[in-house]
């Protein structure tokens, strides 16, 4: 009797704990935050930002290091993946260009904010002339990076923002609605107009991808309604997990499943190896954000023709010359564009956002020519 | 009542495992305070007690918890569910902030409850009941919340996890409140030697008359509650509500009990040891950090460090006998 008790009691234990996936059916990933989707038409230009006003913070009785040589410190969401190797590489070859500039690239080996929110701090307290931060949470990193400003230490984001006050600038790889645009524009044009599909994303709080799918929302209700929404799941920055996301979308949707988004550079060729092993190859089209090196085995295999993403090295490329251009005081609120050495002039959006330029397509083309 | 006379024998073993491992923690931080500047700084050692209180707060009632035998994997989980009860009901129900917070104790302390009840009443092994709750509780903070952050709470709230009072961080505070209560509560009544009694033979408590089963349910709640107030302090510090909070945080406070001389079977172990435990790994780590130890190696070095200085320890201690 009592034997029996404890297994219907711990069954029925695991039972209610698998359940509570039942609630994620009804969850698309998306942010609440309002959204701004482009014309459908792709000769359209951009319609002009209104000028904000600079909102960023502002580093407290910093020293003037103006032409000095300063120590910077690199904090990404993780360490370890390709993307953020490509980041750090950028930004660490801008370092070796500008010369008087030392940094190193530091964090959590997991994308865990409470990690990273105390390798910031345990930096500030080592004392160094700036952070670098691609954030795990916008608000959550927000306290830790007020502090170092507060003791005069600069702060520059890039790939993931904060609240605008809790750092002076952040490098904008590019727009939420023009790589949600073109995402969605790819989808349609591979699997057709009415075509239903399904996106691993990384966690429904990241807020890249939570932005990127309000946006891609908004674009297809605009020029492409007839596609379906199956469903969005999370797969962390996981490789396996995304994997075995990515198969389970596949095996629950059947034939319905005709195109997998994947919103992180470890979910997209996940998805692509998922599609390869099922043998679906040419019937569900792969479409995602990753690097060309993980991509290229598939789209040199026809089994994916598109790869979205800007260049992360020169994101990070972008990052150390901005902050350079800060310490210098070249770089002040108000400013219209900033020098960011090869890259040439780049403008300044939003308020204190530092655009690095349009999304980028990777097809069979061209993507050989790319390595990182 | 051959297990309340032995009792009093156990945490003696305990105290002197906890001066070799003071010993050990005191020359790691003469090493490190050499290696870097900064690390023996009265603003970096306050600095560390702010971000320690999390884990601490779990780490005691978790060693009552392990004292009896049991042990309590899901206080994490518990974390991040009263972080959304908290951000959830006062954002999306409307209750007022205050009440808000009490709600949120109060699911940790039903959360806990509800494993002792499961644990006691169904006699479900705790590892079971509570790797099974774990689920059952993360999902039920990410299936309430649907995944979206709570943001904006006022600048009264975040006195908890960001002010000081002279100085002092206010969570370490409370830290060192219940550090005291924990303490007294398991050195000096009847309750703590109880705990002691069920880890070394439950049976033998049981005929001894001693409330076997409520005081274990009360570790449990005790355990659930100060994850609450962990989740609490934790959401006033980062400023937002994530259901991912406290991912992991089992793991931590159990390390830091364990490496305490707390015994894994239970019997033995004490609150002085947890804090050793609790300070030592905290420091390491940041101590570490500072020296220029990169993320990753600093995991390795924490993890070779608490294997040696176990070893250490159980060595000296057993040559001594």
């Amino acid at each position: 009797m009592r034997s029996y008790l404890l297994t219907t009691a711990a069954a029925a234990a695991f039972a209610l704990a698998m359940n509570t996936g039942a609630f994620a059916a009804g969850w698309d990933g998306a942010d609440d935050l309002p959204t701004s989707p482009l014309a459908c038409d792709a000769s359209a230009p951009a319609a002009p930002a209104a000028a904000k006003p600079y909102d960023g913070g502002k580093a407290i009785n910093a020293p003037d290091k103006a032409g000095k040589e300063i120590t910077l410190v690199d904090v990404p969401k993780l360490i370890g993946i390709g993307y953020f190797n490509a980041t750090s590489k950028g930004i660490a070859d801008a370092a070796k260009e500008i010369g008087n500039v030392k940094v190193t690239t530091d964090g959590p080996t997991e994308a865990k904010i409470d990690e990273q929110i105390k390798f910031i701090d345990n930096y500030i307290t080592r004392g160094v002339d700036g952070v670098l931060f691609a954030a795990n949470d916008p608000v959550a990193i927000a306290p830790v990076l007020k502090k170092a400003l507060s003791k005069g230490i600069h702060v520059v984001g890039y790939d993931a923002n904060s609240t605008p006050d809790a750092r002076e600038w952040f490098i904008n790889q590019a727009e939420f609605n023009g790589i949600a645009k073109a995402m969605i524009d790819s989808l349609a044009k591979e699997s057709g107009e009415d075509a239903a599909f399904g996106i691993v994303t990384s966690t429904f709080t990241t807020p890249n991808q939570a932005r990127w799918i309000a946006e891609m929302q908004a674009y297809a209700a605009k020029c492409h309604p007839k596609l379906q929404w199956l469903e969005t799941v999370e797969a962390q920055e996981d490789n396996v997990l995304s994997f075995n996301q990515a198969t389970t979308l596949i095996n629950k949707y059947g034939d319905k499943l005709k195109g997998l988004f994947g919103m992180t550079s470890v979910a997209t060729p996940a998805s692509a190896e998922a599609v390869t092993k099922a043998k679906l190859c040419g019937k569900v089209a792969v479409i995602g954000l990753a690097t060309p090196n993980a991509m290229k085995p598939y789209v040199n295999a026809d089994c994916v023709k598109s790869v979205v993403l800007w260049n992360p090295i020169d994101l990070g490329y972008a990052a150390t010359y901005v902050m350079r251009a800060i310490v210098d005081g070249k770089l002040k609120p108000g400013a219209t564009s900033v020098d960011a050495g090869k890259l040439g002039k780049l403008n300044v959006v939003n308020g204190s956002e530092i655009l690095l330029g349009s999304p980028f397509i990777f097809n069979k083309s061209n993507i050989n020519g790319f390595d990182f | 009542m051959s297990a309340v006379a032995s009792s009093p024998r156990a945490p003696r073993i305990a105290v002197r495992h906890e001066i070799i491992l003071a010993a050990i923690l005191i020359v790691a931080l003469i090493g490190l305070g050499f290696a870097n500047d900064r690390f023996l700084t009265l603003d970096n050692l306050l600095n560390q007690g702010r971000l320690m209180t999390e884990i601490g707060l779990i780490a005691l009632p978790m060693t009552f918890v392990i004292i009896t035998g049991g042990i309590d994997v899901s206080v994490g989980a518990i974390v991040g569910l009263c972080a959304i009860a908290l951000g959830y009901s006062w954002k999306n129900l409307g209750f007022p902030l205050p009440l808000a917070i009490v709600f949120s104790l109060g699911v940790g302390a039903a959360a806990g409850f509800a494993n002792g009840f499961v644990i006691t009443r169904i006699k479900v092994p705790a590892i079971i009941t509570t790797i099974a709750t774990l689920t059952l509780f993360r999902g039920l903070a990410e299936g309430i919340s649907q995944a979206h952050s709570v943001r904006g709470y006022p600048e009264w709230f975040y006195f908890l996890g960001q002010g000081d009072v002279f100085g002092v961080p206010t969570q370490l505070l409370i830290l060192l409140i219940a550090i005291v209560a924990f303490g007294v509560a398991l050195d000096r009544t009847s309750f703590g030697r109880t705990l002691y009694a069920i880890g070394s033979n439950e049976t033998a408590a049981r005929f001894s008359a001693l409330p076997v089963d409520r005081v274990k349910l009360a570790a449990y709640t005790l355990s659930g509650l100060t994850s609450g107030l962990s989740a609490f302090v934790l959401v006033s510090r980062v400023t937002t509500t994530r259901s991912d909070m406290g991912m992991g945080y089992e793991l931590d406070a159990i390390a830091a009990v364990v490496l305490g001389g707390t015994s894994i079977f239970g019997g033995s172990g004490t609150i002085w040891g947890t804090v050793i435990g609790l300070v030592m790994i905290q420091l390491l780590k940041n101590g570490l950090a500072l020296t220029g130890v990169k993320g990753d190696a600093t995991i390795m070095v924490i993890g070779i460090v608490l294997i040696a200085s176990v070893l250490i320890a159980s060595s000296l201690q057993r040559r001594r006998e």
